[in-house]
């Protein structure tokens, strides 16, 4: 009892520990102070990958679909009591919800997990979630801290490689090989297949990643944090993007005529017949004169409007208890639709626990 | 009476054209799909069209200009015209070099799914279907310009941005370079003429 709550001190103080790093770490946006460490550390991890783990990954695609995909399958099935675990801790419903789904569905129909028939249409497509203990941390507010590139797992943040960490202690799986008396080599499966099936599914993108990159480290870093803050909030688009909303777009084509000239130096040797011409013009003529007149009569009653300072009038201004809008503009139409809650990812306990 | 007919216009008619413009970014980008396919990623044609084809289809439906601005981030101010134009033109090389010759031989459908209008921009979701390989999901952002001509800002795929990606790796570029952005314009001449 006391050694639990020994740990749980030693857990409450890295957290806490973990929250403040970003006061005293370099305030720079990348967060990486460790740079020149974790290049050194990416490139040994680039001369093992060409020369270990890229072969592997191309001899086991090389493997038929049986036994590769049943193995993949039972691989993933073992991860199931540390995300179920993760996502309790999360009180995320959703996630629970997936992952017990998936789990009682492919022990039963999927013959003890080797088939993964719970993502199938027939059994309603259950999503694949894995949750961890540096989602969990996320969500209860820990900043992912300074970037690590950890040798061997690769890239990682303060807070994900201590997660990583404590899903290692405390998965129940461990404790069971441990009861039963089985040895690391056979502890070390779950995890190795796990590893060599990731990188066999992105063997293609990072072989073009890197011919095409002028600084891999750097792609791999930004790739990572993106990735990991939509695993965490669920959301399709990286936050950061968002910064697209500071320039306006009506500002971007009249800037200063570097776009015009660019593009015509860059584009005047092309040949305009080669592509279809109603590509860019893709609204067509007709409905274009049909706009510009509806434009013509709506500009007009708003110019007239603003010149009598007269109130617009709704349909519905005639209801009783109706109230004029006392506006020289119209006011903004409201299109019912809320953009961020229809992303399919879009889960609603999640935005309430990070909040 | 007939005032408020055409009062009442002035709220029906921009829903409706609002709805008809979400459903034409969706059109526009399954046609642009077509468009990858017939020229780009067609195998029975030769690399110098399947470039010169890339080039078109890119400078035509991408904001080029834009993107070139946002990759830059906050260097874009500190550096004059000319090297911003410089630095426009090698993007625009290096982008049609990087990403023509991976579409080669590429077999699929562009699918959008649904359209969404957020501020300004519309963000279409869309899923890639490829012919071999598994389905991806992708998110488009775009706007309509003057001229009523959708221009491309950014793709996302899966919670990756392209647009945010590649900013952080120039970024990074120009922070280890002696010559700063001068020294990633000729990083990307380079790589451009190299590919």
């Amino acid at each position: 009892m006391t050694n639990i709550t020994s740990i749980f001190r030693r857990l409450l103080f890295l957290t806490i520990f973990l929250s403040l790093i970003p006061l005293f770490s370099n305030a720079e946006d990348v967060n990486d102070p460790f740079e020149s460490a974790n290049r050194k550390i990416f490139d040994f991890n680039n001369i093992l990958d060409d020369n270990i783990f890229v072969p592997i990954a191309k001899g086991w695609r090389k493997v038929p679909d049986i036994p590769r995909k049943p193995l993949s399958n039972l691989s993933t099935l073992a991860q199931t009591p540390i995300s179920l675990a993760n996502a309790i801790l999360q009180l995320n419903r959703e996630s629970i919800g997936n992952i017990l789904g998936r789990f009682l569905i492919n022990m039963t129909f999927g013959l003890g997990g080797m088939f993964d028939v719970a993502g199938t249409k027939e059994f309603g497509n259950v999503p694949a979630i894995t949750e961890d203990f540096g989602q969990t941390l996320a969500t209860w507010g820990v900043p992912d801290g300074p970037y690590v590139m950890l040798p061997i797992f690769g890239p990682s943040s303060v807070r994900d490689a201590f997660g990583m960490g404590v899903d290692t202690i405390t998965n129940p799986l461990s404790f069971a090989y441990r009861m039963n008396g089985i040895g690391i080599e056979a502890r070390l499966s779950g995890p190795v297949l796990r590893g060599v099936n990731q990188r066999e599914k992105y063997l293609d993108y990072v072989e073009e990643m890197k011919a095409s990159s002028l600084d891999f480290y750097a792609t791999m870093r930004s790739l990572y944090r993106q990735k990991r803050k939509k695993d965490i909030s669920g959301l399709l688009e990286d936050e950061n993007a968002s910064s697209l909303d500071f320039i306006p777009v009506a500002s971007i084509a009249d800037d200063d005529g570097i776009s015009q000239a660019s593009s015509l130096s860059f584009s005047d040797e092309l040949d305009s017949t080669d592509l279809d011409s109603s590509f860019t013009d893709i609204s067509g003529t007709e409905d274009k004169e049909v706009n510009q007149q509806v434009k013509k009569i709506v500009q007009a009653q708003v110019k007239r409007n603003s010149k009598l300072n007269s109130p617009i009038l709704m349909p519905s201004s005639n209801y009783p208890g109706a109230k004029t809008v006392e506006s020289r503009y119209a006011p903004r139409i409201y299109n019912g639709i809320m953009p961020s809650s229809n992303y399919p990812e879009f889960s609603k306990s999640r935005v309430n626990l990070i909040n | 009476m007939l005032k408020r007919i055409i009062i009442s216009l002035f709220f029906i008619v921009p829903s409706f054209s609002q709805s008809d413009d979400l459903s034409k970014s969706k059109i526009f980008l399954e046609k642009l799909g077509k468009e990858v396919v017939e020229k780009i990623s067609n195998v029975n044609i030769s690399d110098a069209d399947r470039f010169k084809n890339f080039k078109k289809l890119y400078l035509s439906t991408f904001d080029n200009y834009y993107i070139s601005r946002f990759v830059l981030g906050r260097y874009w101010k500190t550096i004059d015209k000319n090297v911003q134009r410089q630095f426009v033109e090698s993007f625009n090389k290096y982008i049609v070099a990087t990403y023509a010759p991976k579409f080669k031989g590429w077999e699929g459908t562009f699918k959008a799914t649904d359209s969404l209008i957020e501020k300004n921009y519309y963000n279409v979701k869309m899923d890639i279907l490829n012919k071999e390989g598994p389905t991806l999901k992708m998110m488009w952002k775009l706007y309509l310009n003057k001229n009523n001509e959708f221009k491309i800002l950014d793709v996302n795929i899966d919670g990756v941005s392209m647009l945010v990606t590649q900013r952080a790796e120039f970024m990074s570029v120009i922070k280890n370079n002696p010559k700063g952005v001068k020294g990633l314009i000729t990083a990307m001449e380079e790589k451009a003429s190299g590919s």
